[in-house]
């Protein structure tokens, strides 16, 4: 039999789970079918702010097949009308008497089927008074404005800040020049192409609830449902959560929302197991959204271009509650990495949080807690600077970029970037994309009346989160988990605490074991998403994985390594301190035919381990983060403006960047490439808005527009390695990158192409409506 | 959204006026209607009507009444209902004007407020789909009233 290969780090590995979802096999929660099921289906509001004055079922109840018609009256009677959010707010379940936001849950409906219950809910009549509504933040902000929650005292939610302001003033008052820009990070929506849903399934006989559902932290969820729940005597470890295949999280699978505690609450009351799945609108308008923060930024600098001081004020629009799900210490979560990738001596940020007429939420879309909205802040500022100053952006990135030898590099707002070497990226961009030749072209089309934008964005990141002294969700520390069996035969079997949505962490993380044990990946099987059988884990979100469970990875090897050296220095007959290990064995130094193989010493472990030394070869690691990680890399987008249309080509997109060591380069590449056009999208298509009373607008495909193959571009990708020195393996994350770093570039580049015009700033979404009236308004529109 | 026009109706004052104060009269015209049932004569009536939003059909059940009665000069109605995750609010006026020779013209103006699924699916084509909608409506209230 020919040798299995290793299949360690930085092999191309082919994805293990596409064996499954490249065959229609995989196994989502509207592809469970329990005996007896029932469906749950929701009544909505169509009023963003109103009174119910009554809800009548009778309709509904007449209609065959419908069981029974729930409101807040019914969940009332064991107070789970109302849910904790993550960040410590509430959020009603179902209401007693009013609604506050567009697509609210007023009633659910339970059925025999998904069609039945969806009649019933067309049935329910539900009177309702509207109230006044405010969508707008500032307008929510001003006196007299509507109260969006009863039981506060007003819509300011929370005040946040992060710098010395005394310092940062002082700075801007003696500074050469300063920029100043308001700019709009829209509301837009994770639009995983699977919605949440969840099949609850109660045994009445043993008190124990299963719970099948959409989530990215079942081990979290289980702890929250165990503490909401706990006073009607669900406790615990009669609790199971299991999170099956997921089609897609990136955030929006992190929270709890009503219809999960709609489910269960029915699967108790009737003992049969309930579905709950949404529809594409209802997970598009009532789910957690991203983004939505109104920021007014300012730099400060010198002549010749050096940066000195930064001043970020913000207003974050969370709707109705403040259901981010942010680390608890930070509601704003990291957005003091405004700072970016320029060394700032001052700096100081403040963002205030605000409840509106929309849906909850505020979480992280494929970015680790407001890191988007601070880099492409940070970039869209480095870019107007560098033109108020007269020099290239490159240039002018070159200049203030932090040095490889200032790592590791204390910021002004006091993170400690772990490693970089950002004017590596950013050249090695420049020369992938032809810089200078661009320049050129740019310059000889202007002169010809033809725009075109060559737009740069130089992000760093911070993801990982994190360590336990600053990090945790609702007090649970945000550490990660893996656990190694290592079985008699040399093969294994691990479990983590984190859930894949589609990163591959069946593959990934086989690879740091194999590299680490020299047990070849396929001989290892990897398990997540099941709260019965894994190790307690915080989840995957905020590019987390790679830092903290690939890390506790690991650990838990190198203890299961460091166990079965005394069982081969057992076998060989030798001190511990005389072996030495290659990839997957232990041979006497100076003697290599001296050696016993893991597999060997798996084998021993179970048949022929040392007297006095426990039997079995197995470990785990909890690992808590030393640091966060500080991914990076250097964008470059050309672009071409249709003078006719408003129409934004993207005609070249280069992506270089640097996650420290690559697990799977293969993979990596994939998640650069799906991230890029998550970039791609909310830069040029997406964003979900409101009229005044409360309406949205994109809440489904057509009105919410997502990119496909047609209009994504080409990318072009490149890397440097600068490995993260605190990681075990040096690995950095890299899930969520290209989503943070895109948008920047592509703007940068708009305006790069206009600003001749007088174009100083335009809003993402860059739609061609949008510059074709900024093309109007500057006389440069080609019109008939 | 707001809306406005005028209609010149081959019709003296009185007789157009009778017509567009009857609901019965009126319901013949209006698309889509289902029931009509008068609550309250000359004040308040409710209609159920089915309309079509491109893919989307929402059959909705609409009290309206009238607020101001000017009988034959000037009418105004508000209205509003509701249908499955969605509402509807609005109101119409009507100033009816002798011309010259014997027929009548009527201004008319509307404001509607919609809320929920169908403004979030179908504002796109609301704009036509209440140009054509009213264009059919007025069409018909001329025919049947210049018979």
């Amino acid at each position: 039999m020919a040798a299995v290969a290793i299949q360690g780090l930085g092999h191309p590995r082919k994805r293990v789970e596409d064996a499954r979802f490249i065959r229609g096999k995989g196994n989502y929660i509207d592809d469970m079918k329990l005996p007896g099921m029932l469906q749950v289906d929701i009544v909505r509001s169509p009023y963003a702010h109103a009174k119910i004055k009554a809800i009548r079922t009778d309709k509904a109840l007449a209609v065959p097949g419908v069981l029974a018609v729930i409101t807040g009256e019914t969940l009332k009677q064991y107070n789970v009308h109302n849910m904790p959010t993550l960040m410590s707010d509430t959020q009603m379940v179902l209401p007693l008497d009013t609604v506050k936001y567009q697509f609210q849950e007023v009633a659910a409906v339970l059925g025999t089927d998904r069609y039945t219950a969806a009649d019933g809910v067309a049935a329910v009549e539900v009177d309702y008074e509207p109230l006044p509504v405010v969508v707008d933040p500032f307008k929510a902000l001003e006196p007299g404005a509507p109260k969006v929650r009863d039981d506060k005292e007003s819509n300011h939610i929370w005040h946040w800040e992060w710098g010395d302001r005394a310092a940062a003033d002082k700075a801007f008052d003696a500074a050469e020049v300063t920029v100043k820009e308001n700019i709009y990070i829209p509301r837009i929506h994770v639009a995983s192409i699977e919605t949440c849903g969840c099949v609850a399934q109660w045994n009445a006989t043993e008190g124990h609830l299963t719970l099948y559902m959409t989530t990215q932290a079942p081990h979290a969820i289980r702890t929250v449902v165990a503490l909401i729940t706990g006073h009607l005597g669900l406790s615990e470890e009669k609790i199971r959560i299991v999170s099956p295949d997921i089609g897609g999280g990136f955030g929006g699978k992190v929270p709890a929302y009503p219809g999960y505690v709609i489910a269960v609450a029915l699967s108790i009351v009737t003992g049969a197991p309930v579905k709950w799945i949404e529809d594409r609108t209802e997970n598009m308008a009532a789910d957690s959204f991203g983004r939505d923060y109104h920021i007014s930024a300012e730099l400060a600098g010198k002549k010749d271009g050096t940066l000195t001081a930064l001043r970020f004020k913000t207003i974050a629009d969370h709707g109705y509650t403040d259901a981010a799900a942010n680390p608890s210490k930070m509601p704003a979560g990291l957005f003091h990495i405004a700072t970016g990738s320029y060394d700032f001596k001052n700096a100081f940020v403040e963002v205030d949080g605000v409840y509106t007429n929309k849906p909850p939420g505020g979480i992280a879309y494929r970015c680790s807690f407001r890191v988007t909205e601070a880099v492409h802040t940070i970039e869209r500022m480095a870019d107007l600077m560098a033109h108020e100053v007269g020099l290239d952006p490159a240039d002018f990135r070159m200049k203030n970029f932090i040095k490889p030898e200032q790592f590791p590099y204390k910021s002004a707002l006091g993170w400690e970037y772990d490693s970089g070497n950002y004017a590596g990226a950013l050249q090695k961009a420049m020369d992938m994309v032809g810089y200078k030749e661009l320049r050129k072209e740019q310059a000889e089309k202007r002169k010809r009346g033809e725009f075109m934008g060559i737009g740069i964005s130089s992000f760093t990141e911070i993801v990982g989160a994190g360590p336990s002294k600053d990090f945790d969700i609702l007090g649970l520390k945000m550490f990660d988990s893996c656990e190694i069996r290592v079985h008699p035969t040399g093969k294994a079997i691990a479990r983590f605490g984190t859930k894949s949505q589609g990163q591959g962490h069946e593959t990934t993380y086989a690879q740091i074991l194999a590299e680490e044990l020299g047990i070849p990946a396929d001989h290892i099987k990897i398990e997540e998403g099941d709260t019965d059988t894994a190790p307690y884990g915080l989840g995957t979100y905020a590019s987390r994985s790679t830092p903290t469970a690939g890390a506790a990875a690991a650990m838990a090897a190198r203890k299961v390594r460091a166990k079965a050296k005394k069982i081969a220095a057992h076998l060989l007959e030798a001190a511990e301190e005389d072996l030495q290990w290659e990839q997957g064995k232990f041979f006497v130094k100076g003697s290599p035919d001296r050696a016993k193989t893991i597999q060997e010493i798996a084998f021993a472990a179970y048949t022929n381990h040392p007297q006095g030394m426990e039997a079995g070869l197995e470990a785990v690691s909890y690992y808590d983060p030393p640091n966060l990680t500080f991914p990076f890399g250097s964008y470059i987008c050309v672009v071409d403006i249709d003078r006719g249309t408003g129409e934004v080509k993207v005609r070249r997109f280069v992506a270089v960047d640097d996650c420290g060591v690559r697990i799977n380069p293969m993979i990596v590449e994939g998640q650069i490439h799906g991230g890029l056009a998550m970039g791609f999208a909310p830069a040029l298509m997406e964003e979900i808005s409101y009229d005044e009373n409360g309406n949205i607008h994109g809440s489904n495909f057509t009105d919410y527009l997502l990119p496909t193959a047609v209009e994504t571009p080409k990318w072009e990708t490149g890397e440097t390695v600068t490995p993260s020195p605190h990681h075990p393996i040096g690995a950095k994350g890299v899930g969520e990158s290209a989503t943070v770093g895109a948008p920047a570039a592509i703007a940068n580049a708009v305006v790069d192409a206009l600003w001749h015009l007088g174009v100083r700033h335009v809003d993402i979404p860059i739609t061609p409506p949008k510059v074709w009236a900024l093309l109007k308004e500057h006389g440069a529109a080609l019109e008939e | 959204m707001q809306f406005a026009g005028t209609v010149t109706i081959d019709a003296p004052r009185a007789e157009v006026w009778k017509f567009l104060t009857d609901p019965h009269a009126v319901g013949r015209c209006a698309p889509g209607l289902e029931s009509l049932e008068i609550v309250i004569p000359d004040k308040q009536f409710k209609a159920v009507a089915a309309v079509g939003f491109g893919s989307v059909s929402v059959k909705f059940s609409v009290d309206v009444e009238w607020v101001e009665l000017d009988p034959p000069n000037r009418g105004k109605l508000k209205g509003r209902g509701s249908a499955p995750g969605s509402a509807v609010e609005g109101s119409s006026e009507m100033i009816l004007r002798d011309l010259p020779n014997g027929s009548t013209d009527m201004d008319w103006s509307a404001d509607v407020v919609v809320f929920g699924t169908i403004a979030s699916l179908a504002s796109r084509l609301m704009g036509s789909l209440t140009r054509r909608l009213t264009g059919d409506f007025f069409n018909c209230v001329k025919a049947k009233i210049e018979g």
